[in-house]
């Protein structure tokens, strides 16, 4: 669809069976997703806890198994594709620095570790020059290479886990929530981080979080998701200031603003969450939509463009 | 003029561990009146929590320990109290909700037993008379059709009506004070802004003060009245919330809401507060966030910054502090 691409996601779906009060079930996760990211951008996937943007990360480095549709990176659909060779152009950095680096190995080995798999070291003089390079470029001082992640503060492992995703020089990184668990002041020095990294190494990114603050701040467009599938999606400043559809207008009004002067508490009306387990047969959003009106209980809307600037919408009502 | 319901003075913790001795909490003083919103924000480490789970002596003692400081709470000092006295108070006159409340409700209870259990405990109200206290509560929480709700498991209900379950726990023997340590940090924003409104209504409603701990900056300028701004154990400033937010005198509390997204939406890079905070037991005489404030002066290293009062209930923990004509 978009000549520029370096990834392009059609219609993917993704269930888990989950067992629950004896019974097994089926849980539509991901529910026929399409997204591409061109090259250079920096895609923002923002949804509340189950809405499957997690899943949509992992399926693309095959961490989890899609039941259907197509993954393609630079034009070659990636389904079956040697894993090791797109894990190499495909990175992903996690949100808990704590569980994503091995606690028994050096940060040096743990940033190494994927150009050790794929021999790209001729000497060990080459491979510590490789890694005091990839830790200078996050904003470690070398010396961090013969320490352990238990000797690291939350930013200075995140900072190492960023380390390691960009040491094979990938075209693409997908980013789970890699600022959720840090303190405001360490978060925005990683937000800067990965700004500079981006432009320096003219990576594409997804970068999934539940924060639209930080969404805001990163990403050049922007896809909400709601229970599997996009409702929304475009250029973030649009997004932002002037939201279209009933959810991204409930999730933009339902932020705290840091402002005592604006206060919200008492004056939105955001009904309650969904379970992923009765799944609404219509709009999966119609429970708690202001607007939805009969059609909405029993059809669901497919995300149509709206609008000249990229613009598009999953609703019947707007 | 009223008397504080809480008043924290001078109040350290510390703890011992293989030996040594670190101070979590350094000589920390406030007060909450009556029917009053109170917000602790600080970082992690900041010793927020300690400084909340001190009031009720939550603390794991004889690790820890409080080597100064009163906690006055209808005029008796609840470092004190006698264990018995305690859990007179605790659920009862204070409440505490906690951040996750999957961990802080018995999974093998059911939401009715959960809040009998309290009842009894402190009110000896019992059967019928306890089951319309239950429904009460359930609906000051709002939580739809209770009389379903009674026999539910803590894993039958999502995030939010958890917390609710908790509020309505935390309610049942109508405290004049609520300690809530991060309630909302768990929840999607669009559950958080209903849990918000819910307690900020409760404590309007029921005349109830709350002292609520919280990282969220955005929170705070929704729900607090007043606010103290925690760095490495000390408060460093003290301010109502629109004097806080208007004009913030501490350099560290200045960085915190310079460096949130929120505040700085379309500009290319956000500002920081470089470094981390110092770790435990390394503060040496100086001022606590010297070695990461922009406007450090050598005096700062050197020696403890003066506690001013800039103007009437605001006041801050800083030799140099902003001047605050320039308000934001």
């Amino acid at each position: 669809m978009n000549g520029n691409a370096v990834l392009d996601i059609r219609d993917l779906k993704v269930s888990f069976s989950v067992r629950r009060a004896g019974r097994k079930y089926q849980v539509r996760a991901v529910d026929g997703v399409s997204l591409s990211l061109a090259e250079g951008e920096v895609l923002g996937i923002v949804g509340e806890s189950g809405c499957g943007k997690t899943t949509v990360g992992r399926s693309i480095v095959g961490l989890v198994r899609p039941d259907s549709g197509t993954i393609s990176f630079k034009g070659t659909d990636m389904t079956g594709a040697s894993l090791r060779d797109m894990r190499l152009n495909i990175r992903m950095v996690f949100q808990d620095p704590y569980a994503s680096l091995n606690p028994r190995r050096t940060i040096g080995d743990s940033v190494a570790e994927a150009g050790d798999i794929n021999g790209f070291f001729t000497s060990r003089a080459g491979r510590s020059a490789a890694i005091a390079a990839t830790l200078t470029a996050v904003g470690l001082d070398p010396s961090f290479a013969a320490r352990y992640p238990y000797e690291l503060s939350g930013g200075q492992r995140q900072r190492a886990g960023i380390a390691r995703t960009i040491l094979p020089s990938p075209s693409i990184v997908i980013a789970d929530e890699p600022v959720s668990a840090l303190d405001v002041s360490v978060q925005a020095q990683v937000l800067n981080l990965m700004m500079d990294l981006r432009e320096q190494l003219r990576l594409s990114m997804l970068f999934i979080s539940h924060d639209l603050g930080v969404i805001g701040q990163i990403s050049n467009r922007v896809a909400v998701m709601y229970m599997g599938r996009i409702v929304e999606q475009a250029a973030t400043r649009t997004v932002l200031d002037d939201p279209r559809h009933p959810y991204t207008r409930s999730l933009v009004a339902a932020i705290p603003k840091p402002d005592p002067s604006k206060r919200i508490l008492g004056a939105i009306e955001t009904g309650e969450p969904p379970s992923l387990f009765k799944r609404p047969r219509g709009c999966a959003y119609a429970p708690r939509c202001p607007i939805a009106s009969d059609r909405c209980q029993v059809d669901v809307p497919e995300l149509r463009s709206a609008g000249t600037d990229g613009r598009a919408i999953a609703c019947h009502n707007v | 003029m009223t008397e504080p319901l809480l008043s924290v003075r001078d109040l350290s913790v510390a703890f011992h561990q293989g030996g040594e001795v670190s101070l979590a909490v350094d000589k920390v003083s406030f007060d909450i009146m009556p029917g009053e919103v109170m917000a602790l924000v600080g970082e992690s480490g900041s010793g927020k929590s300690v400084t909340a789970n001190s009031v009720l002596k939550l603390l794991p003692y004889p690790a820890a320990s409080h080597p100064s400081g009163q906690i006055l709470f209808d005029g008796k000092d609840m470092l004190k109290a006698s264990e018995p006295e305690l859990r007179h108070v605790r659920g009862d006159d204070i409440t505490m909700i906690f951040q996750e409340p999957m961990t802080s409700l018995n999974p093998l209870h059911s939401i009715e037993q959960q809040i009998a259990e309290i009842l009894e405990l402190h009110k000896g109200i019992t059967g019928q008379q306890a089951r319309a206290r239950i429904l009460e509560l359930l609906n000051q929480v709002g939580i739809r059709e209770p009389e379903k709700r009674l026999k539910a498991f803590p894993h039958e209900l999502s995030g939010g009506q958890r917390q609710r379950v908790m509020i309505a726990m935390a309610l049942a023997n109508r405290p004049k004070l609520l300690i809530a340590d991060e309630p909302t940090t768990a929840l999607d924003v669009t559950i958080q802004v209903q849990v918000l409104g819910l307690l900020r209504e409760l404590c309007n409603r029921l005349d109830m003060a709350m002292l609520f701990i919280t990282h969220d900056m955005g929170v705070i300028a929704q729900l607090a009245d007043r606010v103290s701004v925690m760095y490495a154990g000390r408060i460093v400033e003290t301010a109502g919330v629109e004097a806080l937010f208007g004009r913030p005198r501490h350099h560290y509390t200045r960085g915190l809401m310079d460096c949130m997204p929120s505040r700085n939406s379309g500009a290319r890079r956000l500002p920081t507060i470089a470094g981390q905070p110092p770790a435990p037991g390394t503060v040496g005489a100086g001022c606590v966030f010297a070695s990461r404030c922009a406007a450090v002066r050598e005096t700062c290293r050197t020696a403890a910054p003066p506690r001013a009062e800039v103007s009437r209930g605001h006041d801050v923990l800083c030799a140099f502090p902003l001047d605050g004509g320039e308000p934001r």
